[in-house]
């Protein structure tokens, strides 16, 4: 699926989203314990994944897998047909350039503008001389600017990141991604330090990016009904497995209970 | 209570008083021994308060003289002064663009390669080691007299300092964006441009002036081995002890040194 | 393509005003200096044969005698150090917010804040028409310039002692002196015994930088050395300094960590 303005923008079509693919896949840190126990998963292009689970089951060692920000001890890791186990240096750079990601605490540079912010998307399309001097194409701007515009807010490019409140630092951070013309977008608790109706607003931006622009988006999230509301499919993960695997129309409350492996409290959804 | 009940009450259980560590005794003999071996007079520095008495007389009419600056000599400090205040700025320029980069080399976030960061921290503690006077001395009797060795002895000072304090505050600092910077596929180098030189400005500047002050103040005496500026000056007025034209360019240094103090202050607010 | 709404982008007058003065300096100072701009080519192979002279094979037959200069410029630093405390402290006291008359804390500071501006150098070069070229005159001008340092650093301290126990001891009727000494000083100690630490590490530095004035010291040989272009020995003493500051530095260092951190449990 083509985006008629971005197509336009930029003279290229969007790019063809990826599936991703995890074949009994380990992660056991340095100290011993273990993040991910030989985990399978196939995820189509253009899904829309939510994967839930207690903190410490896993989710986050999953999501960074994928962009190989974690190494995995065991298995293969594939998006698009592409191993990134395998990948290293300028190889990894690049796979890792089709992969946008949003992050719990933002992660932006606080102290410079949202637009030199969103260009670091731009990363793995400028030579470093452009880098050094700021001096980014007039094309690669463009791919910005539209980039906020499709989260609404293009009217703060030009200010200081820390400036903006939590939930506009988290849309920037989403520019950030999109500014990629990414085929995959992870999302690591991207709603977690926001209050309800922001948290509304970004997950139905990432919805959105799924449906208009088809790309693939996988978010980890811990609240279930926004789970439910915003994912297509649900993945449970619990010490490192997967325990749950089903579209988040047919997941019930008896569901999340098996995932959690405890009885629902107030702080599992959202709205109360 | 009379005598009688206080001699019939019984005892209090006291608990031992718990003896001082034994280091901390140890500490205060060794300090007490160092003194004391220190101001002997044959191997020490010899605490001999005869000769100080004896020239007590010559001492006084000196202080006399340096209470009463020779106001005329002023024309001559003036050419030397300006020589001190560029080596200063040159010293400060030359030392801060050097330091950029390596402060980078010398931080964890910025320079994930563990080898090459010790190797650049190893070189900053022996550049720090020396101090700028006697790289100065050196200097010149390498490339004689003149304002460039103390350009090159205050940038190499400079060196030492500013990427010491730079680089702490980079590793002090929160990598989030970093790592954003990473997942978007970004080179090293690309990263520490684009997203952590906006974090470290502040720092880099606040150094660069907090330097720059003391360049001022290492600048004025840097004459005295020859190194071009007030020291040379300096040197000449006190082997024909004319101690009233000394005060008088006491009295500029400080004139000087305060109104610096002043203009960075402001100066760094601004940049920041 | 619908056009984008991008806003203009707005600068602020103050920025860009600093940038032009600082640039504006820059210029000018190299502009007006006096060096020969053709010399600089060379700079680097001159440096580095230099270095080669220096450092390839260093005059190690020396070594006794710069080792002895070296503990005179070590005792110049801790005799200094020791006087600037004697005589700091009481006056940093004093100095402290609360604790002195404001008067006395105003002409003290000032004071302080004069003989900081001073270069040590400067403040040794009058001493020394008094006490001539000795390592007593290198000790006194460092315990002088200590005193700038010290003064400053010990009334910062007592005045951001957390204020709970000076409270408690005034409440119970103490003197100012006995205020200082049970409310201030268990809690300032570790911080002043940290910064004498400190001071006794930078004076150590500054002794070596007296010597080339001729107070006597390790730089007393250097300077000789350097002047009759004596570079292996030159490059030896450059060695022994680096050695023993370093290895002072990482002394001090690991003292000073221990102080503000507290013993390990055991």
């Amino acid at each position: 699926m083509t985006d008629p303005i971005i197509a336009q923008g930029t003279g290229a079509a969007a790019p063809v989203p990826w599936g991703i693919r995890l074949d009994g896949v380990t992660v056991r840190y340095p100290n011993g314990t273990v993040g991910l126990r030989d985990v399978d998963l196939d995820i189509a292009a253009g899904e829309m994944v939510c994967i839930v689970g207690l903190s410490g089951s896993g989710k986050s060692t999953l999501i960074r897998t994928i962009n190989g920000l974690v190494p995995v001890t065991a298995g293969t890791v594939s998006v698009g047909g592409q191993r990134v186990d395998a990948a290293r240096g300028a190889r990894l750079r690049q796979l890792r350039g089709q992969i946008g990601m949003v992050f719990q605490s933002f992660n932006l540079a606080g102290r410079t503008t949202v637009l030199n912010n969103v260009l670091v998307g731009r990363l793995t399309h400028t030579p470093y001389w452009r880098t050094l001097v700021g001096a980014y194409r007039h094309a690669d701007r463009q791919i910005a600017f539209e980039a906020l515009d499709r989260v609404g807010i293009l009217s703060k490019v030009w200010d200081r990141a820390s400036a903006l409140s939590g939930g506009q630092q988290q849309r920037v951070a989403i520019a950030r991604a999109l500014a990629q013309q990414p085929r995959i977008v992870l999302a690591d608790e991207p709603v977690a330090s926001l209050d309800p109706p922001t948290a509304h607003g970004v997950m139905g931006d990432l919805r959105r990016i799924n449906a208009d622009l088809g790309i693939t988006v996988l978010v980890n999230i811990h609240l279930l009904d926004l789970a439910r509301q915003y994912g297509a499919r649900i993945i449970g993960m619990r010490a490192g497995e997967v325990v749950f695997d089903g579209p988040a129309a047919g997941a019930t409350d008896a569901d999340f209970e098996h995932i959690y492996g405890r009885s629902l409290t107030g702080d599992d959804r959202l709205d109360r | 209570m009379s005598a009688a009940q206080a001699a019939s009450a019984p005892a209090l259980a006291i608990p031992a008083r718990p003896r001082r560590r034994a280091g901390v005794w140890i500490a205060i003999a060794v300090v007490a021994a160092i003194t004391v071996i220190t101001c002997l007079p044959a191997i020490g520095v010899g605490l001999d308060i005869a000769p100080i008495v004896a020239n007590w007389r010559n001492g006084a009419t000196k202080i006399v003289e340096l209470l009463t600056p020779d106001w005329s000599f002023f024309p001559r400090t003036v050419a030397p002064m300006i020589e001190t205040l560029q080596m200063a700025v040159l010293g400060t320029v030359v030392g801060a663009a050097i330091s950029l980069p390596l402060s980078f080399w010398a931080a964890r976030p910025t320079n994930p390669h563990r080898a090459f960061r010790g190797a650049v921290r190893t070189l900053l503690n022996v550049i720090r080691a020396v101090p700028e006077l006697v790289y100065a001395a050196v200097l010149v009797a390498m490339v004689g007299v003149g304002a460039l060795p103390g350009i090159i002895a205050l940038a190499i000072f400079n060196i030492g300092i500013i990427v010491k304090l730079v680089s702490e505050s980079i590793d002090a600092q929160d990598a989030g964006a970093i790592e954003a910077g990473r997942a978007a596929g970004g080179t090293q180098a690309q990263i520490n441009r684009a997203i952590a030189l906006a974090d470290a400005w502040p720092a880099f500047v606040s150094q660069t002036l907090y330097v720059f002050e003391l360049n001022v103040r290492a600048s004025t005496v840097l004459g005295l081995v020859g190194a071009g500026g007030i020291g040379l000056l300096i040197d000449a007025v006190r082997t024909f002890y004319r101690y009233d034209q000394l005060s008088l360019i006491i009295l500029e240094v400080l004139v000087v040194v305060v109104v610096i103090d002043l203009v960075s202050d402001a100066i760094r607010r601004r940049l920041v | 393509m619908t056009a984008l709404a991008v806003p203009a982008r707005g600068r602020s007058p103050w920025r860009m005003l600093s940038v032009v003065v600082v640039t504006v300096i820059v210029v000018a100072a190299f502009w007006s200096v006096q060096i020969s701009w053709g010399r600089l080519a060379d700079l680097p192979a001159d440096i580095g044969r230099y270095l080669w002279l220096m450092f390839s094979a260093p005059e190690w037959s020396k070594l006794p005698e710069a080792l002895w200069q070296t503990w005179r410029s070590i005792e110049m630093a801790w005799v200094g150090t020791v006087l600037g405390i004697l005589l700091a402290t009481p006056l940093s006291l004093v100095a402290a917010r609360g604790f002195g008359p404001l008067w006395l804390r105003g002409a003290l500071r000032l004071v302080f804040s004069v003989i900081r501006a001073v270069p040590e150098l400067i403040i040794a070069i009058i001493i020394l028409s008094v006490t001539g070229l000795t390592p007593l005159t290198g000790a006194l001008a460092l315990a002088v310039n200590g005193v700038g340092t010290l003064g400053k650093w010990g009334y910062e301290a007592v005045e951001t002692v957390p204020p709970g126990p000076i409270e408690a001891a005034r409440a119970a009727g103490g003197s100012t002196a006995q205020v200082l000494r049970w409310g201030v000083w268990p809690q300032a100690q570790p911080v002043f015994l940290s910064f004498w630490l400190y001071r006794f590490e930078i004076n150590v530095r500054s002794s070596a930088v007296l010597g080339l004035i001729g107070v006597g010291g390790i730089g007393d040989m250097l300077t000789s050395y350097t002047q009759y272009r004596e570079w292996s020995t030159v490059g030896m003493l450059l060695i022994v300094v680096i050695v023993v500051t370093m290895a002072i530095d990482a002394a001090s260092g690991a003292l000073r960590r221990r102080i503000m951190e507290g013993p390990r449990a055991r």
